[in-house]
């Protein structure tokens, strides 16, 4: 879609999470990545999210979230997109996320799951490949 | 989704949201066929009103953008923001954060927002914008708030472009004050104190209706002075009411029709001149070849752009 | 003095020849610019005044202890010979922290924990919902009612939790813990309608709300008003509590938190240093007077990181800077007033843990455990292991690091000595360093008006995200070393499997239903009260709000006695006093 453009990401926090140190540090470090990041603080609807992701015509959504509610959140922001036919759009998901719910995440379409820890050179890098891959696709 | 670009201008007339969002896109990452595609579209702009909005960081811009945008909404406008963030010089990236401060707007029947990164572009943000509203008054957006950073050289001229320029500045900022004198007094309209529930906003009026004095008696017309607090909502109404009432007189109107044309055509001309030749020279690698050549002093400046338009026998 | 220069003079001829002769030697034979190692002399605190830096624990200013015993280490040995469980609660203490579901699921577990015989007072955690101010109907509510904790919308709600706690564990006998912030107030309110109900004179009742918002702008997130008018709700509670609930502690402010979310020590000590004052002078401006309020002060723990000599000496700073922002700027003249009080001190926080090679995290929280024991504390090695897995506690998991503490008190015996670190010539420099760095965050945030001024410009949230970034770069580049993370993942290393039953867990089943029999129970509250009462309450609250001489606190029993739900309250006072809007990064 945007050939030799900005790669641009929107990092979410959804719900009620207030933990926002991950969701700092990884907007931080996909901009030194040279991406542009949409950052839009705490307490997103997942409705909120779609609606942006849509004007911001986004490549990527990294929802943040710590507080149990992964599943349930992430659900409605997969949702959202496939109502909007915007599910073309990479969701990718971070936080505290138990083993056994990473598999889930994926088959509700997440592209990756990263877990405390991984650097955010490793998701710029996955970012990176899993776009450039997608727009060859399409 | 057919991403042809006739299909996304099709797409934006019927106003269709992601169709906007990606044609913007596409123009913003000047993808083969966007002159065209601009051109194509350009008879049909010109009826959106476009506020540009600067003032020094901190003022409040966006939860002013926010609380205007509500008001508009509610006298039947519809609504397009461009909220415009600096690129890093090093990375290219860019953390755009506007949003952070409208969220009550996010899903606003209505209302289109887009962030925009200043990409570093060559004279190139300012037309950037300007395609992007013009997209957006295609898109059928009645007004189009262009919010900036007032710092650099660049987002004054984005600002420049727009039909009415208000200024955003807050209370017990003294170097605000200043940095406005300097860079984007000649071409405000308006003037909005914000954070006008802190204390010192009576000071701020003053300082600018003072410099307001000074500038008339060189010829300026004079801009009205209003207090808000956008997190509030108080002052919004008028303020609004103001910028919609504005009217430019008409020779002064068509003063600044005439300049915009006239630096629109050679903003695009400079972008397409320089594109083409520093694209043959960045085939050839000798862009940064050039550049480093200046670093180490082996060459200078003015001789390396001399050997770039040469072959057009242009020097 | 003139034999103290002298031997000054000495140790700095002797150390210029030892830097000479034996460490440029090795510095070249290994190639090295600098040495990798650091060695302290006197010459590191010229000047050092035992009595003014450190002194007498027990005595000001407290860098040597709060006491020249806690009453634990009185009790130590009867406690090894007699099995008392301290974290089952009891003797009048708090049980552990939990909270899910329903009031009515949780209160089935606190029955459960009671037939165990873990009887300490409720320690209650809030479910986002609740400490974000809605209730379980909201559309905010939706997947996150009873998750991370107890959802409480009314007063009723509050009651069912103590329902097993009478008898024996009547509210004037067992304390409370409250995990809440914003909407503190109205928890407060339930509490004292509670005891009112229960005909128990609110001057007996004990327990500790966080009630520590300005905290919660830098670094947890669950804020609702803005700083300005959170500032006046502490004031109202804090004027209220002092003079109806003086046993209840008035907050637990946070340093933990603070540096979870990624500050420096320095910025921590400062922002919190920073933010107690702005809770002080609050008391002050409501008319207390300091010594009748400040000893109901605590703090939650103060701590977070790896660096076990960092973190001792963090300890011994903050106490002594708090002593004397207490005495020297405040006046105080009560010594608890001078006091930092907490459960624990250094530990290394949850966020030193790691999910890679899980059982690390116990090698991880013993390093903490014995920085506290040296710090002044009881050893607590916190958290267990498995922290980071976000599957709840393992009963091994908590078995060891019960197991650890006991092991650094009873046979590493880290505890037999008050500061031991006294007058060490390095750690006496490294606590003049850190505190020399906080004090210079703090005065920036003085010179910018104080906490809310630093919140509302957002300095204290923004410098918090930078060294949280920062951090990562570190780690990313190899500056920082992680085992297990950025170094030493190899093909030869294994990870040790690590075993899972997590006790009395939260049953599943209720978790999954509990947000439709919550909103079920709203409903049927709404349906049933007296809601012309509860709005013309709402009402006086709303008028009062606007009147900033005014305490809440009374209205707001008034309303939760009559059960507006917690939302109800909030939103009245969403719209005198507004939301809070982050500011950008």
């Amino acid at each position: 879609m945007n050939q030799g453009g900005k790669i641009r990401v929107l990092v979410a926090k959804p719900g009620l999470d207030g933990h926002e140190r991950g969701a700092q540090v990884v907007a931080y470090g996909l901009r030194d990545a040279g991406f542009e990041v949409i950052y839009t603080g705490l307490r997103q609807t997942a409705e909120q999210i779609v609606s942006t992701a849509i004007q911001e015509d986004v490549d990527v959504v990294g929802l943040s979230i710590l507080s149990g509610a992964h599943l349930s959140l992430t659900r409605k922001v997969m949702d959202g997109l496939k109502a909007q036919g915007a599910d073309d759009i990479l969701v990718i998901v971070g936080g505290i996320i138990p083993d056994p719910d990473i598999q889930k995440l994926k088959d509700m379409g997440v592209g990756e799951v990263f877990v405390s820890g991984t650097p955010v050179s490793a998701i710029a890098q996955y970012i990176a490949s899993a776009v450039s891959t997608r727009k060859n696709a399409g | 989704m057919n991403d042809s670009w006739e299909n996304l201008i099709a797409g934006v007339k019927n106003r269709d949201i992601r169709a906007a969002a990606r044609l913007i896109t596409r123009v913003e990452n000047r993808a083969p066929g966007w002159k065209e595609a601009m051109s194509r579209i350009y008879s049909r702009t010109g009826s959106a009103r476009v506020i540009g909005i600067t003032g020094s960081p901190g003022a409040g811009k966006s939860t002013l953008t926010c609380a205007m945008t509500k008001e508009l909404i509610s006298r039947g406008l519809t609504v397009g923001i461009i909220a415009i963030d600096p690129s890093s010089p090093f990375s290219g990236g860019a953390l755009l954060g506007d949003r952070l401060r409208m969220k009550e707007i996010f899903e606003t029947p209505g209302v289109f927002i887009r962030s925009m990164a200043t990409r570093g572009m060559l004279g190139g943000l300012c037309q950037a914008a300007r395609d992007v509203v013009r997209i957006l008054d295609l898109f059928g957006k009645d007004i189009i708030l262009v919010e900036t950073v007032g710092v650099g050289q660049d987002e004054i001229e984005v600002v420049k472009t727009a039909d009415l320029v208000m200024v955003v500045c807050m209370p017990g900022q003294g170097d605000g004050i200043q940095a406005i004198k300097a860079g984007v007094m000649e071409i405000a309209d308006l003037y909005v104190v914000n954070k006008a529930d802190m204390p010192g906003v009576d000071e701020a009026v003053a300082d600018i209706l003072a410099m307001l004095e000074l500038s008339t008696e060189t010829g300026k017309p004079s801009a009205p002075v209003l207090k808000t607090s956008a997190l509030k909502n108080q002052g919004v109404k008028e303020v609004v009411t103001a910028f919609l009432d504005h009217r430019t007189d008409e020779d002064r109107r068509q003063a600044k029709a005439e300049i915009r044309a006239r630096e629109e055509i050679l903003s695009l001309l400079a972008q397409e001149v320089s594109g083409y030749i520093l694209k043959q020279w960045e085939n050839e690698n000798r862009f940064c070849e050039s550049v480093n050549q200046v670093l180490k002093k082996q060459k200078d400046p003015y001789a390396i752009v001399k050997e770039m338009t040469q072959r057009f026998n242009w020097s | 003095m003139a034999e103290q220069k002298k031997s000054l003079d000495r140790i700095k001829k002797a150390r210029d020849l030892w830097e000479e002769n034996v460490l440029k030697k090795r510095l070249k034979r290994f190639n090295l610019a600098e040495s990798p190692t650091r060695f302290y002399t006197p010459l590191d605190i010229r000047g050092f005044e035992f009595l003014d830096k450190v002194g007498f624990p027990g005595q000001y200013p407290y860098t040597a202890g709060n006491n020249p015993f806690d009453f634990w280490r009185a009790y130590a040995d009867s406690a090894a010979k007699t099995d008392y469980r301290p974290d089952w609660g009891g003797a009048g203490g708090v049980g552990k922290y939990g909270g899910f579901g329903t009031a009515e699921d949780y209160r089935d577990y606190l029955i459960r924990m009671h037939a165990m015989g873990r009887k300490g007072g409720p320690n209650m955690a809030f479910d986002l919902v609740t400490q974000c101010g809605y209730d379980s109907d909201s559309p905010y509510a939706e997947g996150e009612v009873g998750r991370v904790g107890v959802a409480i919308d009314s007063f009723k709600d509050f009651a069912t939790i103590y329902e097993p706690y009478t008898g024996d564990l009547e509210i004037d006998r067992v304390p409370s813990n409250f995990t809440i912030n914003a909407p503190a107030a109205v928890i407060i309110a339930m509490y004292v309608v509670l005891a009112q109900k229960r005909g128990i004179p609110l001057a007996k009742l004990r327990g500790t709300p966080q009630n520590d918002i300005l905290k919660e702008f830098i670094a947890r997130g669950t804020y609702i008003f803005p700083p300005k008018p959170s500032l006046r709700l502490f004031r109202d509670i804090c004027v209220f509590c002092t003079g109806n609930l003086p046993e209840l502690n008035i907050t637990s402010m946070g340093g933990y938190h603070i540096r979870e979310a990624g500050a420096t020590p320095a910025q921590d000590l400062g922002f919190s240093m920073a933010n107690a004052a702005a809770y002080l002078q609050a008391g002050i401006d409501g008319g207390l007077e300091i010594d009748r309020f400040a000893p109901k002060f605590t703090f939650n723990a103060f701590g977070g990181s790896m660096e076990i000599y960092q973190e001792i000496a963090f300890q011994r700073a903050a106490r002594r800077m708090y002593a004397r922002m207490l005495k020297e700027r405040f006046s105080a003249k009560n010594p608890r007033s001078l006091m930092i009080r907490q459960p624990i001190t250094a530990h290394i926080g949850c966020s030193s843990t790691t999910l890679q090679r899980p059982l690390n995290n116990l090698t991880r929280a013993v390093v903490g455990g014995v920085a506290a024991g040296m710090s002044g504390a009881l050893p607590g090695v916190f958290p267990p292991f498995d922290e980071p897995l976000g599957l709840g506690h393992s009963q091994e998991a908590v078995q060891l690091q019960i197991d650890a503490t006991r092991i650094l008190i009873y046979e590493a015996r880290v505890t037999d000595v008050n500061d031991p670190w006294a007058g060490s010539y390095f750690m006496e420099s490294l606590t003049d360093e850190i505190e020399a760095a906080a004090m210079a965050e703090f005065e920036k945030i003085e010179s910018m008006g104080g906490a809310v001024a630093a919140i509302e410009n957002g300095y204290m949230p923004k410098a918090v995200a930078k060294s949280a970034y920062e951090r990562q770069k570190q780690i990313e580049r190899q500056e920082k070393f992680l085992v297990g993370v950025n170094c030493f993942t190899g093909a030869n290393e294994i990870t040790v499997e690590v075993n899972r039953v997590v006790e009395a867990t939260y049953d599943p089943e209720r978790m999954r239903t509990a947000e439709a029999r919550q909103k079920a129970k709203l409903a049927e509250l709404k349906r049933t009260r007296d809601s012309r009462t509860v709005f013309s309450l709402l009402a006086t609250l709303e008028q009062h709000a606007r009147d900033e001489s005014a305490n809440l606190m009374p209205d707001i029993c008034d309303c939760v006695e009559n059960d507006a739900t917690l939302q109800e309250i909030c939103d009245v006072l969403r719209g005198v006093f507004g939301e809070f809007q982050q500011t950008r990064l």
